[in-house]
């Protein structure tokens, strides 16, 4: 089966005043038709630029781009700006971060709604209005009609959330970013806004990337995770494969500094010491190894390679948990 | 927070729909022509028989020509702040939404206007363009013409340059990016998104600029590149000062009515900003 969204050995540059910072360092990943996949890192592994540029966002002199990224074989990257700018919203679409930013505050939500269907898919104001009603339905926005005339601040974070999931969906799109989706949200409302995700992706046949630094919210939601470190793919497997059998220390120790309810009262979460490399920094070894409890010398000295454990299951580590 | 309706809200307000009524439909009302003069009553006080404010020593009667005035004051200024708004407005909304060159060329443009004394500038394009002769249409423009050119040329760079910081401070939004992403064109962002959260900015400050604009009028008077005599606030100023020490209400009049509006405006501007300052906050 030839995936749906391909990208391949994909790197991100940037040209700042310090030199080069290489943000995407190769990455590959494919995503198969209505699949959900997740991509975790903490803050500096380059989930974020990763995904923009996988959609074509990031433009400019400054940005230095190279790899491939295709959707259904067509090259997204090389693309210029007027007809990328035609695969936006229809075909490919984002939910960003922060609702509290992502809507504009002196426009009422039937406005901006209505803005993407009728300037993209030439609907009518009524006929836009009548589906924006239904997309609202769609991400169980409760009261839909009265919704629509207010402005944002009226609305709260999960509510405005879902009305950004539904503006993204709007013009039915084959895949679906999702940048940090729930970060800004409350807990409670997290797992709601997360299980919407999921129905939408199962409702629509739509393609689903989740990026998130919290393991746990990808953990119920996605078939497939992989696990950035320093602009690399540093583990690439099914989720629940992922999880039985942890290959590469850095995931494990993600793993364990998520707060448990189970774990001993007066013991600290564990965390990782020091800090992500310096992206404009090069390392010869593992980008990891400063900071991996397992690290040996070979580590400090050469850069592993993508190793396949089978059954879609990759690691980038000499001394993998669990031996080979 | 919404500030507070005082007392002073509603005496600005009065006395800007006073003036705005007075510039509509202030040659209707059934007053004395401002040019018909009473010789039988010159430089008569306040409350004088037929003439309640007084009249001049040309024996002009000055609510007559306050009222005249007033109509030029403020045609001149609403005009020059709403053409500099327009032109000012769309020009920074565009350096900041194109940057690159654009912005480089057009705030480049904005700097060396501004480095212009204001006054020297409109002092010369007087000179230039309007006509010497306020009854030889022929010879050139009519002064309040170029006064009005004048002042808006004056203003597009400071509105513009307002424009430009306030459009720059919602280029970085997430709400941009957000309709970049669902593929709308860089023109209908620009017209959806930013102009909308432009203008509020702009109109607090139209409303504190039009009051600018009428006192820098009235001091243009006083050097005598203002309008022709005795045709607004700032000229009737001008036409009678010599005689402050014998008729004082024929210049403390006109003088009270830039004083009044000039407040009004700001506290009108004022009043604007803080609501939407506190919507802003409220984001």
């Amino acid at each position: 089966m030839s995936a749906l969204f391909e990208i391949s050995d994909l790197r991100i540059s940037f040209e700042t005043k310090r030199g080069q910072l290489h943000a995407v360092r190769g990455v590959s990943l494919d995503v198969g038709k209505g699949e959900s996949v997740g991509i975790v890192g903490e803050s500096g592994s380059g989930k974020t630029v990763m995904s923009r540029a996988s959609m074509g966002l990031l433009r400019g002199k400054r940005v230095i781009r190279s790899g491939s990224v295709k959707l259904e074989g067509v090259e997204l990257l090389t693309m210029a700006d007027n007809e990328i700018r035609e695969y936006w919203g229809t075909r490919i679409a984002m939910v960003f971060q922060d609702p509290m930013t992502a809507l504009n505050p002196v426009r009422r939500i039937g406005a901006q709604m209505n803005e993407s269907l009728i300037k993209r898919l030439g609907m009518s104001k009524s006929e836009a209005t009548k589906r924006s009603l239904e997309l609202l339905e769609l991400v169980k926005l409760a009261e839909p009609a009265s919704q629509i005339k207010k402005y944002p601040h009226q609305l709260s974070g999960g509510m405005r959330q879902r009305v950004m999931i539904a503006m993204a969906i709007a013009c039915g799109p084959e895949i679906l970013f999702a940048d940090e989706p729930t970060t800004a949200l409350d807990v409670t409302v997290q797992a709601q806004v997360l299980d919407l995700l999921e129905d939408l992706r199962k409702e629509l046949d739509m393609a689903m990337v989740i990026v998130t630094h919290d393991l746990g919210v990808v953990a119920g939601h996605t078939d497939k995770i992989a696990v950035m470190y320093a602009g690399e793919v540093v583990e690439f497997a099914p989720t629940r494969e992922l999880f039985a059998n942890t290959k590469m220390p850095y995931t494990e120790a993600l793993m364990k500094s998520i707060p448990r309810l189970d774990r001993q009262k007066e013991k600290r979460i564990p965390v990782i010491p020091g800090r992500p490399p310096d992206p404009t920094e090069h390392n010869p070894g593992c980008s990891f190894a400063p900071r991996c409890q397992y690290a040996q010398q070979k580590c400090r000295d050469e850069h592993p390679t993508l190793e396949d454990a089978g059954g879609g299951h990759m690691y980038r580590c000499f001394f993998p948990i669990g031996g080979r | 927070m919404e500030r507070k309706r005082t007392i002073g809200f509603y005496l600005a307000t009065t006395w800007l729909a006073l003036c705005a009524f007075m510039t509509v439909f202030g040659n209707m009302l059934p007053f004395r022509a401002y040019d018909d003069y009473d010789f039988d009553a010159i430089g008569v006080g306040l409350f004088s028989p037929h003439h309640i404010l007084g009249t001049d020593f040309d024996g002009a009667d000055m609510l007559a020509a306050i009222i005249h005035g007033t109509r030029m004051s403020m045609i001149i200024s609403i005009v020059s702040v709403i053409g500099a708004s327009l032109i000012g407005g769309a020009l920074g909304i565009l350096a900041a939404y194109r940057r690159g060159w654009v912005d480089a060329a057009i705030s480049m443009y904005f700097n060396i206007t501004l480095s212009i004394p204001t006054l020297i500038l409109v002092l010369a394009m007087v000179a230039v363009f309007a006509s010497p002769d306020p009854f030889d249409p022929s010879a050139g423009l009519p002064r309040s013409q170029v006064l009005v050119l004048s002042l808006t040329f004056v203003l597009i760079p400071v509105l513009g340059r307002l424009a430009r910081s306030s459009a720059l401070s919602w280029t970085g939004r997430e709400f941009i990016l957000v309709a970049q992403a669902m593929g709308l064109k860089r023109r209908q962002i620009m017209w959806t998104h930013l102009v909308p959260n432009v203008i509020p900015a702009m109109m607090s400050i139209g409303f504190l600029a039009a009051g600018i604009v009428i006192v820098v009028e009235g001091g243009l008077a006083i050097l005598g590149v203002g309008t022709d005599p005795g045709q607004s606030w700032g000229s009737i100023l001008a036409k009678n000062r010599g005689d402050l020490s014998i008729v004082p209400h024929t210049t403390l009049i006109p003088a009270a009515c830039i004083a009044l509006t000039v407040m009004s405006l700001n506290f009108f501007g004022d009043f604007f900003r803080s609501k939407i300052d506190g919507r802003e906050s409220r984001i």
